[in-house]
């Protein structure tokens, strides 16, 4: 099983070593997908294996994976699986028609690897110390995916988005600081006192003032990660100027990197201090964010903005989930974890089709889709319903599982309200979406949305494929939960 | 857990190490050349060797000799040196004029925040008698004074001079609360700022290119 834990990490690490041996596109491309799909296989396995069993223990504590790191990590696995899938077309498209040189591609393989790996590798520690380091490293690895383009907007972007969530998540080590100091009465040895499980297990004899403190910076700083209002500043520049298939990442693997960093501080801050303070700290942010987020989606204009603000939104909607509570908000906040991903993932991988045929980001230059490339239109529309929660897709589920949680509570003003921000959302975001997806095919850029980017067949499949497959699964989650997903689930929820 | 009382002698040197490392943060607010923010961070850096060093001693820890070693050299030397010929120099720095407040102003609102700090931090969170409740004031108000340069200065060397101060502070924090840090994770700490440092010395020196040839329109962007 601890091998198990090891292949997971370096799995998508064979994309990081093809392209530094100085493999080119193509192959570095393939071979970053078959790390990713070793890497999920593996994910997956240890899953079934850790299932029915005590957390997996190890190197001092820390190695820990338990049911919740099982989710993260088999949801992050997938979303590694389907952006590698399809980098493999982008980033060939992008190299023939010369807007990234070989050293760019090269360069995009070795920091796409490395940052999956590393997010993978935060979920897999129990060493809250270690997941600092994990997450920041994995901060500096996608920065250079976000700057990769080189041009000032895509520098300013990254620039941007490296100092903001530095500092972001320096707080976040402030509070890590506060929290092991606030097991300073417990007589545990050093290396135990920053690991979770422990804490966890002793988390009455904490200290509470200190421990208030260390929750507080934990979820501002992992907060700017997670792209939590006001923190979330960086968020749509980065997403808008990173090369599509590392938006999807972004968007889906590394906002709930942070998340589940402060998912981890909010077990420890709930059994300690009682659920009043974390609740009202996560309904606070988790409100402002899905309220900016929504209201920055009504202006029309990049299409990649509107996706990373939807970001924004549901990731408000998974920290009202948990500040919700009770066994409905955590089941709802992992499913929309889920959830979210997967149909993020669709539409960055489809806004990347978008792109290369109309040579632009601005969805005013888009229109026509689904008369000139029917698959991608239909990819789009389809997930835009997903994405506003509408069913028969998973998100409705999870939406209406949170919204009940909501309800269950005290007062029914909060999820009144949030019914109502779902409903603005839905207009703004669709308003643009069928816009694009609509009309007659404009030329006015000079390029041919029905003219194929991709030389060869197998690359054109890689720009289908993984956004087909994300909605095959959207469809069966929102009609049927498997057996296997809803035990990891409810054990995850156990653990918390 | 093993914590230094504040009247020993290496609690005293530590208490005052961390009033010095204040005041530079101080100085470094109210400049305004590129040339003093280098200045002042690597002097900080070199103080804050000399306190992970009398903790070292207090604590006969060989872990935090090494942490001390490796503070003088990357941080008190390396990454100052670094700055000065890759970005002070070449980019031909000299007056930072790009200050969202006057210096005067941005010293009083850094003062608040030191008695801000103080008011969060002293009260109820630590024991008295020990040099933690001295100096874990002393650095939270080191951190917000970075956030603070990082907030009112646009220019980006500013900025990362900004994040670098807040880094200090939290470090200072670390040797003075905990001593213990297991050791992985401070070396992974150590790491994860020279690979940042690095990094955003890539992108700065890239932007600032690009916008000297560039129109400044460039800079809106990115907005909305």
């Amino acid at each position: 099983m601890t091998i198990l834990a090891f292949v997971v990490v370096a799995g998508p690490l064979a994309g990081t070593f093809a392209a530094a041996a100085g493999a080119r596109a193509r192959p570095a491309g393939w071979t970053g997908a078959a790390g990713a799909c070793l890497a999920l296989a593996a994910a997956v396995w240890l899953t079934i294996g850790q299932l029915h069993r005590p957390p997996l223990r190890g190197l001092g504590g820390f190695l820990y994976v338990d049911s919740l790191s099982c989710f993260f990590m088999f949801t992050v696995a997938v979303v590694t699986v389907l952006a590698a899938v399809g980098s493999v077309g982008y980033v060939a498209a992008e190299e023939a028609a010369g807007r990234l040189s070989g050293f760019q591609v090269r360069l995009y393989y070795i920091f796409f690897g490395l940052f999956a790996a590393l997010m993978l590798a935060s979920m897999e520690t129990g060493n809250l110390g270690l997941l600092f380091v994990l997450i920041e490293a994995s901060t500096l690895a996608s920065a250079a995916l976000v700057g990769l383009e080189g041009k000032a907007s895509s520098l300013e972007a990254a620039w941007k988005y490296v100092i903001i969530t530095s500092l972001g998540v320096t707080m976040a080590l402030a509070g890590t600081l506060f929290l092991f100091y606030s097991a300073s009465g417990l007589h545990l040895a050093a290396d135990l006192r920053l690991t979770w499980p422990y804490l966890f297990a002793h988390a009455r004899l904490l200290a509470p003032d200190s421990l208030r403190l260390a929750f507080l910076l934990a979820v501002v700083g992992y907060g700017t990660k997670v792209g939590l209002a006001p923190m979330h500043t960086w968020l749509p520049d980065a997403h808008a100027e990173a090369p599509s298939p590392g938006s999807a990442m972004l968007s889906a693997a590394l906002l709930n990197t942070g998340m589940y960093a402060i998912i981890r501080f909010f077990a420890i801050a709930r059994a300690a201090l009682g659920p009043e303070f974390p609740r009202v700290v996560l309904l606070v942010f988790g409100f402002l964010s899905v309220t900016i987020g929504v209201l920055f989606m009504v202006r029309k204009g990049n299409f990649k903005r509107l996706f990373a603000y939807s970001s924004v939104e549901h990731m408000g909607i998974i920290a009202v989930a948990l500040g919700f509570g009770g066994v409905l908000g955590l089941y709802g906040a992992l499913l929309h974890t889920l959830n979210h991903a997967i149909a993020k993932t669709v539409l960055f991988l489809t806004s990347g089709d978008v792109a290369l045929r109309y040579r632009t980001r601005e969805a005013a230059g888009v229109a026509g889709l689904l008369t000139a490339v029917p698959l991608t239109g239909a990819a789009l529309l389809l997930g835009s319903v997903a994405v506003l929660g509408s069913p028969p897709f998973g998100l409705f589920i999870s939406e209406f599982t949170i919204v009940r949680a909501g309800f269950a509570g005290a007062s029914p003003v909060l999820p009144l309200l949030l019914l109502l921000l779902f409903a603005v959302a839905f207009v703004a975001f669709a308003r643009t979406t069928t816009g694009m997806a609509t009309g007659e095919p404009a030329l006015a850029t000079g390029a041919d949305p029905a003219v194929s980017p991709y030389r060869g067949r197998a690359v054109g499949l890689t720009a289908v494929l993984p956004a087909a497959a994300g909605l095959v699964v959207l469809l069966v989650l929102g009609l049927w939960i498997p057996a296997g997903l809803g035990t990891l689930i409810s054990h995850s929820i156990a653990v918390l | 857990m093993q914590s230094l009382s504040a009247t020993s002698a290496p609690g005293v040197l530590l208490d005052l190490s961390g009033v010095v490392i204040l005041l530079l943060a101080f100085a470094c607010l109210g400049s305004k050349l590129f040339n003093r923010y280098v200045a002042y961070y690597g002097a900080q850096s070199v103080v804050l060797s000399f306190a992970a060093g009398v903790s070292a001693y207090a604590f006969h820890s060989v872990e935090l000799w090494v942490l001390a070693g490796a503070t003088l050299m990357i941080k008190g030397i390396g990454i100052p040196l670094a700055a000065r010929r890759l970005l002070i120099r070449r980019l031909d720095l000299k007056r930072d004029s790009a200050l969202a407040t006057g210096l005067s102003t941005s010293l009083i609102v850094g003062g608040g925040l030191t008695a801000f700090a103080y008011l969060v931090t002293r009260p109820q969170l630590l024991p008295h008698g020990l040099v933690a409740a001295a100096v874990v004031p002393l650095s939270t108000a080191v951190i917000l004074l970075g956030a603070l340069a990082m907030v009112v200065r646009r220019h980006t060397v500013a900025q990362l001079v900004g994040w670098l101060i807040v880094e200090n502070g939290v470090f200072l924090a670390a040797i003075t609360l905990v001593a213990a840090f297991p050791f992985i994770v401070e070396a992974g700490i150590f790491l994860d700022v020279v690979a940042g440092v690095l990094m955003m010395l890539v992108f700065v020196s890239g932007l600032t290119r690009q916008l000297a040839s560039a129109s400044a329109a460039e800079l809106r962007e990115l907005q909305g």
